[in-house]
């Protein structure tokens, strides 16, 4: 079909341009001066419109790449302080667990402080009542008794 | 050659983004643009809106001419434009189907409001089929080499050629 028609082609390109005459008689109308001035009004708030939005696109790159930069110099003196510092870094934690130390009750803490801690108290009070005889006999006694240990731990020693 | 590079200077400048070039460039295209649009729609105002929407849409597609001849990229985005019209139409008309004869009455009553009359080649065009109509005007208004148009129409130059010698031969006829 197509070689048919372009069999000469010099024919054919004057078919079309006896054709095309045809069209240049019949102009078609012309855009109103009205559409035309509209038009360009438009194109000028396009411009606007695409220059704001290359405004936002700059800001929004200089942004992200900002962040960006943020984010490495973060990862980097995370990377930095890690392998510079290694070696001198000491985790200090406490043997007693915090909680006991702020606490006030002390048998609900530890059962094992609480006996020790009476045994104490006891040893206190009878240091103290020995200090001010407030034993009777048995204060005074046993400073005897002890004395009397001694003198026998002496001559025995001389005895061989 | 001057005015190929005086066309090459306002193409710099709208990409730019100078408004008097676009301003020279609506002067330069917009009576060509306008005149494929009324011929392929036969109504003047669905042409001063898809004009409109062709010179907006360059604002934002002018960055991407890489060279070469800008008719025939300025008469592709007119093509573009051209089909989603029709596209847009087609959407109404299936969504009006129900009202179809009401829709059509209406449409004969606007046109007849506007005392729009059309001229014999006008109606002579409308019994051609669309793609040959198109084609014609696409050659006609764009001014594009056939080699140009086989590209824009992505089909090979042999259909191109063949299509608007049958189109033009019947046109002829049928103004005779």
């Amino acid at each position: 079909m197509n070689s048919r028609n372009w069999e000469n082609p010099e024919q054919s390109f004057e078919d079309v341009q006896k054709a095309e005459e045809i069209l240049r008689k019949h102009p078609a109308p012309e855009p109103n001066k009205e559409l035309i001035a509209n038009i360009k009004a438009e194109i000028t708030a396009a411009l606007l419109r695409r220059q704001s939005n290359t405004y936002k696109r700059i800001i929004y790159k200089a942004a992200a790449v900002a962040a960006a930069l943020i984010i490495i110099m973060a990862i980097g003196l995370k990377v930095f302080e890690k392998n510079g510092g290694e070696n001198e870094s000491v985790i200090a934690t406490s043997i007693i667990p915090e909680a006991i130390w702020e606490s006030d009750c002390l048998a609900d803490d530890d059962t094992n402080l609480t006996i020790l801690n009476a045994e104490i108290e006891q040893i206190q009070a009878e240091i103290i009542a020995l200090q001010f005889g407030d034993n009777g006999d048995n204060g005074s006694g046993a400073i005897t008794e002890l004395e009397m240990k001694l003198i026998e731990i002496n001559s025995d020693f001389w005895k061989g | 050659m001057v005015e190929n590079d005086r066309l090459a200077q306002i193409i710099v400048g709208c990409k730019d983004g100078s408004n008097e070039s676009f301003s020279l460039l609506v002067d330069m295209y917009a009576s060509r643009c306008f005149g494929y649009f009324y011929r392929l729609t036969g109504n003047r105002a669905v042409s001063d809106d898809l004009l409109s929407e062709l010179f907006v849409r360059l604002v934002n597609k002018i960055g991407s001419f890489k060279g070469g001849s800008f008719e025939g990229w300025l008469f592709k985005t007119a093509s573009n434009i051209f089909h989603d019209y029709l596209r847009n139409k087609q959407r109404q008309k299936k969504l009006l189907e129900v009202q179809k004869k009401q829709f059509e009455s209406k449409l004969t009553e606007t046109k007849q409001s506007n005392n729009e009359t059309f001229d014999k080649l006008q109606m002579q065009l409308g019994k051609l089929d669309s793609d040959t109509r198109e084609l014609i005007m696409l050659r006609f208004y764009s001014q594009a080499s056939f080699k140009e148009i086989a590209a824009i129409r992505a089909e090979p130059i042999g259909t191109t050629l063949s299509k608007l010698h049958r189109g033009l031969k019947k046109l002829r006829e049928l103004m005779e």
